[in-house]
């Protein structure tokens, strides 16, 4: 259901960031993506939400061939996809609830709809009382899950979390892994996280993609990262 | 299609917000478009009145032609037709000399009449002469020389001589208040669209999350575009006010007349509901221009 071929991006300022990357991830599929600072993790989020245009090479998610995306049609195609943030990215100024509807109301969906729905993702990252609350009254871990909340709202494929324990500590973090790991169960979305967290990887093993100077160095399907110097 | 309402009623809703949530920018270019349509309201209504006062004089003025002393009746038949052929003519009215001289009389108190009755008793000065009315568009000057080239005419004259020239003077005038409109119009066209360039600056994070959650160009772009034609309004309200109760109230102070009967002004009812009507839909296009500008501008940076 996602697939890269031959993927290489350059980016205008002469940047490789990212070399020849195959990889296919099917439905369902829960994934990490590690690797430092400047490997290219951030140009493979973009060139997935349609942000970025691949230099070489095709980038094919759900059938849809990213890359070639007119314009126009990048929102529709992004519906597919939910983003969660490491610094949340949620609006002060909205409640709880008002901030997981945003996300629902500019698709503009009937407003019945949108309070049946966030009701039931509120309830499934365990936030059923803090509806009114402001994001600023929430701990870290409750704010992320608010976030996570608000890229599920509208039942996306494929959720990305792009560090999404970065600014957690590790009890929160995970706590957040559970929530993503049953989000992946209940909702059927496939689930690809990048992170800097070695800790965390080697204790949820999952598939795991390493990513080095914009090489795709390792693919382990037992997952689980060491170190190799 | 009820989609499509409700994503009607959200930009509105959103562009509402938008105004309430920046207002003092809002204030601040609604005052620009403030300032812009009042001189645009003062100007229309100096204008459309001109063009009233020249219609008014270019109808009323009449072309005088004397006749020759020795025209007898079959010359004044043949000058009469040969005015009527002359484009613009309406309408010709004939005066002996003896009405001639009356009229000249009548201008003079009781010793000046008698006065003049007694040393023109035998003979007086005055030609007959041709009263020429000319139709409303037409053109005097050119109406006065064409006459004057028939023979058996003496001399012409119009009496509005100094009032077209005035016209004229005052049509400059417009022209360049029309320039100071529109130099007015672009500023205030670029406040408006500074003001939603920050509008979109401070609600970058909501712009960045609606296009995460793949919200169309035109579900995150026509909020402020709404934001912009209410600010437009915004700023027409006062102008709109100045017009309507300021035309009135001067119309009833100068009687309906400026300086002279001779320039009646245009009635207030409708004609300040007209203006009122111009100066909102100018509001809304500086608005709507505004925002527009800026919106493609600032929104258009990624995929």
């Amino acid at each position: 259901m996602l697939e890269l071929k031959n993927v290489s991006k350059t980016y205008k300022n002469g940047v490789n960031a990212l070399h020849d990357v195959n990889l296919r991830i099917e439905q369902g599929e829960f994934v990490y993506i590690i690797g430092p600072t400047g490997s290219g993790k951030s140009t493979l989020i973009k060139l997935l939400d349609g942000e970025e245009v691949p230099t070489k090479g095709v980038v094919d998610v759900l059938g849809i061939n990213v890359g070639k995306l007119r314009h126009s049609k990048v929102p529709k195609y992004r519906r597919n996809i939910g983003v969660v943030f490491q610094d949340f990215r949620l609006l002060e100024r909205k409640t709880v609830f008002e901030n997981i509807a945003f996300a629902m109301e500019v698709l503009n969906e009937p407003s019945r709809v949108i309070r049946k729905r966030v009701r039931q993702v509120m309830n499934l990252v365990g936030l059923d009382d803090k509806g009114n609350a402001f994001p600023a009254e929430l701990s870290g871990g409750q704010q992320q899950r608010v976030a996570i909340a608000r890229a599920i709202a509208n039942k996306p494929k494929i959720l990305i979390a792009d560090e999404p324990t970065g600014n957690l500590d590790p009890g929160k973090s995970d706590e957040i892994m559970m929530l993503l790991e049953k989000i992946n169960r209940e909702e059927g979305t496939t689930i690809l996280m990048v992170t800097h967290d070695t800790v965390l990887v080697n204790k949820h093993r999952k598939r795991t993609l390493v990513l080095e100077a914009g090489y795709l160095v390792a693919d382990m399907v037992e997952g689980g990262y060491f170190s190799h110097e | 299609m009820s989609k499509f309402f409700r994503r009607i009623g959200r930009y509105f809703r959103e562009g509402f917000w938008g105004v309430v949530r920046h207002f003092a920018m809002a204030i601040s270019s609604a005052s620009a478009v403030t300032i812009t349509l009042t001189l645009i309201s003062i100007f229309l209504m100096f204008s459309f009145n001109l063009d009233q006062f020249t219609r008014e004089i270019e109808g009323t003025v009449q072309v005088s032609a004397t006749l020759n002393y020795d025209c007898d009746s079959e010359d004044e038949t043949r000058i009469r037709s040969a005015i009527l052929n002359i484009a613009g003519v309406d309408k010709v009215t004939y005066k002996t000399s003896d009405e001639e001289f009356d009229y000249f009389v009548q201008m003079y108190d009781a010793d000046g009449k008698a006065g003049l009755r007694e040393i023109y008793a035998d003979q007086h000065p005055m030609h007959a002469a041709y009263y020429i009315n000319v139709t409303s568009d037409a053109d005097l000057k050119y109406i006065a020389e064409e006459v004057g080239k028939i023979e058996g005419i003496y001399e012409t004259s119009y009496g509005g001589e100094g009032a077209v020239l005035l016209m004229d003077a005052l049509d400059s005038v417009r022209y360049g208040g029309l320039i100071l409109v529109g130099a007015l119009s672009a500023l205030a066209i670029f406040l408006i669209s500074n003001t939603i360039k920050l509008t979109i600056y401070a609600r970058n994070k909501e712009i960045a999350i609606m296009r995460a959650v793949g919200a169309s160009n035109a579900d995150i772009r026509f909020p402020f575009v709404i934001e912009g034609i209410l600010i437009g309004i915004l700023g027409s309200l006062i102008p709109v006010g100045l017009t309507i109760f300021g035309y009135i109230y001067l119309y009833q102070l100068l009687g309906g007349v400026l300086l002279t009967q001779m320039w009646p002004l245009i009635p207030a009812h409708p004609f300040v509901l007209y203006l009122a009507a111009i100066l909102v839909i100018a509001g809304v296009s500086v608005g709507l221009v505004g925002s527009f500008f800026s919106v493609t501008k600032y929104l258009r940076w990624k995929r």
